[in-house]
């Protein structure tokens, strides 16, 4: 949909400034009532999802322009759609859909930064999203006994995602998602130097048709697979194969599940079974892309009627948060035997984000940091020992922050902590 | 007009570059309205903020405004910020104070709490709720400030047993128009916040009057608050995922109905019973239309809910909760209200009585969330009238001599049909009352606006004069006060002399206030 169509949800904003917070009813302190990086950070209402609609509208009218200005506040916005959730929870409107169109017209128009630009231009060459990286994609699985698909059939296609595979330091997550899988005799394979990249970030940081090139290579990769199952580690991949492709119309025909939600499936049917005790008290951290980001799509045409409230033909539903992936990673953590997890303040629905989306990670790094940062601190308040993850890009962030603030935080994917125990 | 560049550059040095912009991208963004269908006549903008400041302190606040005399240029400062304080003229900055967010103090043994402008009331009153205390919420939502000055009247849902801004001011610290420092009240004397009269200046009176200035008289930097008892837990444990969320069940000593009534009369006498006996702990009178919002996660289950609420009441109502100390205070409580229910003919609505949707609307009316959904919603767009502060019995009856005009924009079409029962509220146990009426409506253009909430500002206005009902809450400009004025012993004459002498430059950009002209 067209920046221009999303125009009455732009000025349907109300100013209340609920994006701002987490929603009310969920605040119990004084700390933590923040959701939204960016005007957390910066402060001018510019930076919150109220006034990159009231200034979406203006550019629209061409009472604003694109300046340097204008790029610099685009940018700085993790798209990790907390905003989304809060406004919600009050009102009928799409805040993430102008969001995402603003991107998308800045990028047609060429208006782009040049560190965004390197990172696409990266994903074009070697089809990679993390520029410079020094790894071959699939190299994380030699040695490993794990079937290669494109050569033979299997049920599960396990996609590593282009952070996984090219960072030496997370190879680990890989390995013991293979290991977990192999235990519970699951019929597994990856697609190894041909795997490619989902194309999610690409979205979000405005590169539509780069995102959709992805996709279109992706549907192939699935199809000649046979696989049944689809299942990937990184949370941004999964929101891409389960919700951005669908949303354009190229639904995978196969299940799609991040790791979790497998290894939950997997624990209850008996096919796993952690014994060994891990005793360590952890707090979770949702990733937004899993979490609020990750519910299905809701498909929907139709119109407004016209009148004193805001109702469609057919009626419409709009996406709020409420089914993203919350409990499988709690739910498989719960099931190791000594571990104790506490939750910190901004959970689920109203996570606070790693930092790293929208490609802040690499337009502005110290504000990725920044907001990592605060998420370390949170978790610390907690007095747990390590915080846990479900996400390759969160990971990276953490440990960044971790070892840049001198946090003794311990760091862990999920699938680590249950490797662990199985 | 361009900003003078000594006085930016001169501010830059006070805020350091990253506190201050005139960056277009950045002014637009506080620009009010931000739809064409919503600007002037001529489809024209209000004119822009040349600047946007961030302070951290009153320090630098003080500093701004200093500059702002020395340059002329106007300033207006807000915190949360709804819309209607922001429409400035040209030359003027904003004073932003997003950046002074500190809880400075709650005192528990005297129940009072200190805030800086963009503490909201969702933070202050989740700590005061750990410590058994509780504070007023302003009716617009616990998403407001909660510097009671900051929040137009001040009246909520909780005003029933917490008051209002007016009543609950205590000791503050404001910077004038001029760019002085006042401390108010005992903090004149000493550094505590506990009082707003002494020892040392009691200002409420010029601070304050019938409403605040918004934003048309200085800066409120910092405000104590009394706070009050809280029966119930510390928090409240919630669940569901959003939108969806509810407390499992109402905690103990807790009970919450909505009452409707065949006559106003009734329920009048319903409010006074109840406020005589102070077994109340909120009392608000919204209508079905507000109930259904309230509760409805979207407009289609607004709508539904609408139908579903309107068939089971008989007439003006309220919503009433309890909240006990003991059990035997509960059963009291109860009692009480069983017997005034009787003897007024009251109806309760049985979706209320549901303990898990019960909860969830006294949680949502304790916390105040749901008024974003009451008013903002259908269109994002809604408006309506206000009346003043007075006895109950008065007010109510003053918004109900008014509701055969939303019953005229109802019949042509013009507004949304949520039935015309306006709200009415009981404040301090019906020591004094306040009664709107809410519209919402969809906008196309300036001609249709000034058709709907034009006429009914118009007609709303002559009404409370002709029927001497005072002045209501909505007086922010020159033209309405000047049109109270005569009508209430002359009072804009005074309010000119205190904006001229504690703003004698005009730089506390004052277009929702009032100004010195005249003067």
């Amino acid at each position: 949909m067209a920046l221009e169509d999303l125009r009455n949800e732009m000025e349907t904003c109300r100013r209340c400034s609920a994006c701002k917070f987490i929603p009310l009813e969920k605040v119990d302190n004084y700390e933590h009532v923040n959701v939204c990086p960016s005007i957390a950070r910066y402060d001018f209402h510019t930076y919150s999802a109220g006034g990159r609609m009231v200034f979406a509208v203006a550019k629209l009218e061409d009472r604003i322009d694109y300046s340097d200005k204008l790029l610099e506040v685009v940018y700085n916005c993790q798209m990790c759609g907390a905003c989304d959730v809060s406004c919600k929870y009050a009102m009928d409107m799409e805040v993430m859909e102008p969001l995402y169109e603003f991107r998308i017209r800045c990028v047609e128009d060429g208006q782009t930064l040049p560190a965004l630009d390197k990172v696409i231009n990266s994903l074009r060459k070697q089809g990679t999203m993390v520029p410079g990286a020094k790894a071959k994609r699939g190299a994380w699985a030699e040695g490993l006994d794990i079937k290669d698909v494109t050569k033979e059939k299997v049920k599960v296609l396990y996609h590593v995602g282009c952070r996984t595979s090219y960072d030496k330091d997370l190879w680990k997550v890989a390995k013991a998602t293979v290991s977990l899988l192999s235990k519970a005799g699951v019929d597994v394979g990856i697609a190894g130097a041909e795997e490619v990249c989902c194309g999610g970030r690409a979205y979000q940081m405005g590169y539509k048709d780069d995102f959709l090139k992805q996709a279109e290579q992706n549907l192939e990769t699935f199809r000649k697979s046979g696989a049944e199952i689809l299942v990937t580690s990184c949370a941004e991949g999964y929101q891409a194969f389960k919700v951005l492709y669908d949303k354009y119309g190229m639904q995978p025909d196969i299940e799609v599940l991040h790791i979790t939600e497998y290894l939950d499936r997997l624990i209850t049917e008996g096919r796993l079974k952690p014994k060994k005790k891990v005793n360590m008290r952890v707090t979770y951290h949702d990733p937004c892309y899993l979490g609020r980001l990750g519910e299905p799509y809701i498909h929907w045409e139709g119109r407004e009627i016209p009148g004193h409230i805001r109702v469609f033909d057919p009626p419409k539903e709009f996406r709020r948060g409420t089914y993203g992936v919350y409990e499988p990673p709690r739910d498989v953590l719960k099931s190791i035997p000594g571990l104790k997890l506490t939750e910190m303040d901004r959970i689920k629905e109203y996570a606070w984000c790693c930092g790293a989306g929208g490609g802040v990670c690499d337009s502005n790094p110290d504000y990725a940091m920044w907001t990592a940062r605060e998420r370390i601190s949170e978790a610390e308040s907690t007095g747990a020992e390590a915080m846990v993850t479900a996400c390759p890009w969160c990971e990276k962030t953490f440990d960044d922050a971790i070892r840049e603030s001198g946090s003794s935080l311990k760091l862990y994917d999920v699938v680590e902590l249950l490797d662990k125990a199985v | 007009m361009a900003l003078n560049r000594d006085f930016y550059k001169a501010v830059e040095d006070v805020l350091g570059p990253e506190y201050i912009s005139d960056d277009p991208v950045v002014t637009e963004s506080y620009s009010f309205p931000i739809r064409a269908a919503t600007a002037g006549p001529k489809g024209e903008y209000l004119p822009r903020f040349e600047a946007i400041t961030l302070p951290k302190n009153t320090r630098e606040v003080q500093a701004i405004v200093k500059l702002c005399n020395k340059y002329k240029v106007q300033f207006k400062a807000s915190s949360t910020g709804w819309l209607y304080s922001d429409p400035a003229g040209p030359d003027c900055i904003k004073i932003d104070l997003r950046r002074m967010n500190s809880i400075l103090e709650i005192n528990e043994k005297n129940m009072y709490a200190v805030v800086e402008p963009y503490v909201i009331y969702a933070q202050l009153q989740a700590e005061l709720m750990k410590r058994g205390l509780n504070c007023n919420v302003t009716g617009a939502g616990s998403n407001c400030s909660a510097l009671p000055l900051a929040a137009h009247v001040n009246l909520g849902h909780l005003s029933q047993t917490g008051s209002y801004g007016e009543r609950n001011q205590l000791a503050l610290e404001w910077v004038t128009g001029d760019g002085e420092i006042v401390r108010m009240g005992s903090l004149g004397s000493s550094d505590e916040w506990f009082c707003g009269d002494g020892p040392g200046p009691s200002l409420r009176g010029i601070i304050r009057g019938n409403t605040v200035p918004l934003g048309g008289l200085g800066v409120f930097t910092a405000a104590a608050q009394k706070v009050y008892h809280w029966p119930g837990p510390p928090t409240f444990s919630i669940e569901g995922v959003c939108p969806h969320y509810s407390p499992s069940e109402l905690p103990p000593g807790f009970m919450i109905r909505y009452l409707s009534f065949k006559t106003v009369d009734a329920m009048i006498e319903a409010v006074r019973k109840i406020g005589e006996s102070e077994i109340g702990f909120e009392l608000m009178g919204f209508n079905a239309a507000m109930m259904a919002s309230n509760v409805a996660t979207d407009n289609e289950e607004d709508l539904r809910y609408f139908k579903q609420f309107s068939d089971q009441v008989q007439g003006p109502g309220f919503m009433v909760n309890i909240a006990a100390t003991s059990q035997r205070d509960f059963k009291y409580k109860k009692r009480v209200l069983e017997m005034i229910m009787e003897q007024t003919d009251a109806l309760s609505l049985k979706d209320v009585e549901d303990p898990k949707l019960g909860a969830g609307f006294l949680w949502r009316f304790i916390r105040t969330v749901g008024s974003i959904r009451e008013t903002s919603r259908a269109t994002g767009w809604g408006g309506g009238t206000v009346g003043g502060t007075d006895v109950f019995p008065l007010m109510t009856r003053y918004i109900m001599y008014t509701v055969d005009l939303k019953q005229e924009l109802i019949d042509k079409g013009m507004i949304l049909d949520d039935a015309i029962y306006p709200f009415v509220q009981s404040i301090e146990h019906g020591h004094t009352g306040h009664g709107e009426i809410l519209i919402r409506y969809a906008p196309t253009n300036a001609e249709q606006m000034d058709n709907i909430q034009g006429f009914l500002n118009r007609a709303a206005n002559k009404r409370a004069i002709e029927g001497r009902f005072g002045v209501p809450q909505h007086v922010w400009s020159d033209e309405l006060h000047d049109m109270y004025g005569p009508e209430a012993c002359n009072y804009h004459m005074l309010l000119r002399k205190i904006k001229k002498t504690f703003d004698p430059n005009g730089a506390s950009e004052s277009s929702n206030y009032i100004t010195a002209k005249d003067v």
